[in-house]
């Protein structure tokens, strides 16, 4: 950091996201510090409210949630509807309690976690690298795409009976099901990320003699790795849901299977909870991607509303 | 991988020669097909400063492309060295009229983008060495998208500089330079021509840039792009801008470009 350090931090506080990754600290070529230290004198006043935007963003994120859980336990509280369709919050946690404790909803919980980790990162990892050979060679493209172009067009969970038949309906059939889901979005938008690096770029690397190698790996890759996690993230969504829902038509454990058990036993507050359960970590899953794509993409600078 | 020999005819200190080069850009759905350059032949003597001015379109950005190797397709001969020019390689430097940072690497590793294959410490060496040139000691941990205009064309600059090429070609390479930064960043290039030894070839607008820095100005015409008018200057360097001499050139090259004093001055009365 330059010396201006002191007063650096105090303008960050205007601009609250992660772009102070690398700031460069000294000053321009002409010599002219780039901030203006006047100014800067007088928000070191404000400096408490320096955490105002974020806090302002979390208020703006968490209103509508809240604004239902209020909504939910009014609609129980004065009994406005029956409890059977809408159970009490309070009889919810129960159930969480019930199912965590006598249930075991923590070894249903693993399994399909375990699942939709298997499914997933096979469906990924073929869908990168076959996105990516066919992004790198039209022979594998003339090859593969017909078939893949076909498949494609029936839905996965048509694919369900079928793979229930020839596997089962144990862990290796829906984790094929859930790596069939992923493999899609993750090779198509490999390939289009791939496809859409700008012959510019293209044309440095070969300006400084890079071999294939070098060339996929510091300018085809990173160019298309903005489209790849958007396969990834749109795969990871599919994925959990077609879980859940392979569950539901056909296991013995694992969430969705409490799902179809509690709905054929009328426990509507088990129902809730476990609907809450898989959101919540639908909405981790995504959170967690999202993370990982903020700190590879950190070069990249969109628009931020 | 044909190798073709110029004639012996050639002198020996001659390093590019292009010889009856026409480029023709075939029509495409809604475009007709243009002619970027006619039966252009220049010979470039090792070590020569070369620039070329023209009117926007004329084909000089085409023209350097083809030095570079980077367009292949053309009718007429070119040679780097005798040899003729069959692809871009690291011994030809670029710099493009659009600085072509690549956004997803720091500064820094711009500058290094050509040095993979030298060890670490020495790539660090040289990356310093080169931002210090171009007045860049502090961004090496930048983004370019951290940069302004200006700044991302001085560290092309330095990227193009960093693998000490046999020749630089450099479109524009100072065109989003402020009157200061500019007259700074073309002492720094003529220092680097002088102490390099290296050909260099630059595109530019800026008439009397052309003139400050080159043995040779290459004016080209549009429509088909030819070469107009080349103009030798015989000056002692570091050059006088306020030298009659100096003026003179300048004027007789603004007159060719097109720019007749009486029309631009006849709005004004
Ligand atoms: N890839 C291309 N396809 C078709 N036409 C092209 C292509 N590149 C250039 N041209 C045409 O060739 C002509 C010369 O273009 P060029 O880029 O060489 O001009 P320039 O002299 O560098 O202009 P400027 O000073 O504006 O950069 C233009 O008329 C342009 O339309
Ligand atoms: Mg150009």
């Amino acid at each position: 950091m330059s010396t201006a350090t002191d007063t650096t931090d105090t303008t960050d506080a205007t601009d609250d996201d992660a772009n102070a990754t690398t700031a460069p600290s000294s000053p321009s070529f002409g010599g002219r510090s780039r901030r203006n230290l006047p100014r800067l004198r007088h928000l070191r006043r404000l400096r408490h409210l320096r955490n105002l935007p974020r806090l302002r963003r979390l208020a703006l994120q968490s209103l509508l949630p809240v604004a239902l859980l209020i909504a939910w336990y009014l609609l129980t509280r004065f009994a406005l509807v029956e409890r059977i369709f809408l159970p009490t919050p309070a009889s919810v946690g129960e159930a969480f309690v019930k199912l965590l404790l006598t249930d075991n909803l923590l070894n249903d919980f693993q399994i399909s976690a375990i699942t939709v980790l298997k499914g997933f990162g096979a469906g990924a990892g073929i869908g990168l690298v076959v996105g990516m050979a066919t992004g790198l060679s039209r022979t594998v493209e003339d090859l593969l795409g017909p078939l893949l172009n076909g498949i494609r067009q029936v839905p996965t969970l048509a694919w369900l009976p079928l793979i229930i038949l020839w596997m089962g309906a144990g862990d290796l059939g829906k984790t094929v099901l859930i790596a069939k889901a992923v493999f899609f979005p993750v090779f198509l938008n490999t390939l289009q990320g791939i496809r859409g690096t700008p012959r510019e770029y293209i044309e440095v690397g070969r300006i400084f003699d890079y071999g294939r190698l070098r060339l996929l790996r510091r300018i085809v890759l990173p160019s298309a790795l903005p489209g790849i996690f958007v396969g990834l993230r749109f795969g990871a969504g599919i994925s959990w849901t077609v879980l859940i829902v392979a569950e539901m038509l056909g296991a013995r454990r694992g969430l969705g299977f409490l799902i179809m058990r509690a709905q054929e036993l009328l426990h509507s507050d088990q129902l809730f909870m476990l609907i809450v359960i898989i959101g919540v970590v639908g909405f981790a899953i995504d959170a967690g991607l999202r993370r990982i794509e903020a700190r590879l993409l950190r070069w990249k600078r969109g628009f931020e509303g | 991988m044909t190798v073709t020999p110029t004639t012996m005819t050639a002198t020996p200190t001659i390093d590019v020669e292009t010889r009856g080069l026409t480029k023709i850009f075939a029509a495409r759905h809604g475009t007709a097909r243009i002619t970027a350059l006619e039966n252009v032949s220049l010979a470039i003597r090792r070590g020569e400063f070369v620039s070329i001015v023209g009117a926007s379109g004329c084909g000089k950005t085409t023209f350097l492309r083809i030095l570079a190797g980077l367009e292949t397709e053309y009718e007429g001969s070119i040679t780097l060295d005798g040899l003729r020019i069959d692809g871009p390689g690291p011994d030809k430097g670029v710099v493009f009229q659009d600085h072509r940072l690549l956004p997803w690497l720091t500064v820094g590793e711009n500058i290094g983008f050509g040095l993979l294959d030298l060890p670490k410490t020495e790539q660090r060496e040289r990356i310093r060495k080169y931002l210090r040139l171009v007045g860049l000691q502090g961004f090496e941990r930048a983004w370019p998208a951290q940069l302004s205009g200006g700044m991302a064309q001085r560290a092309a600059i330095a990227r193009a500089l960093v693998s000490k090429p046999r020749i630089l070609l450099l479109d524009e390479p100072l065109g989003a330079l402020d009157a200061l930064t500019r007259v700074y960043m073309q002492r720094e290039l003529e220092k680097i021509w002088t102490r390099e030894k290296i050909t260099m070839v630059m595109v530019t607008h800026d008439v009397e840039e052309a003139l400050y820095l080159s043995d040779t100005v290459v004016l080209m015409s549009a429509r088909p792009g030819r070469i107009k008018k080349i103009t030798p200057v015989h000056l002692a360097r570091p050059r006088d801008r306020e030298n009659p001499v100096f003026q003179n050139l300048k004027k007789e090259l603004l007159v060719e470009f097109g720019l007749r004093a009486k029309s631009l001055f006849s709005y004004e009365i």
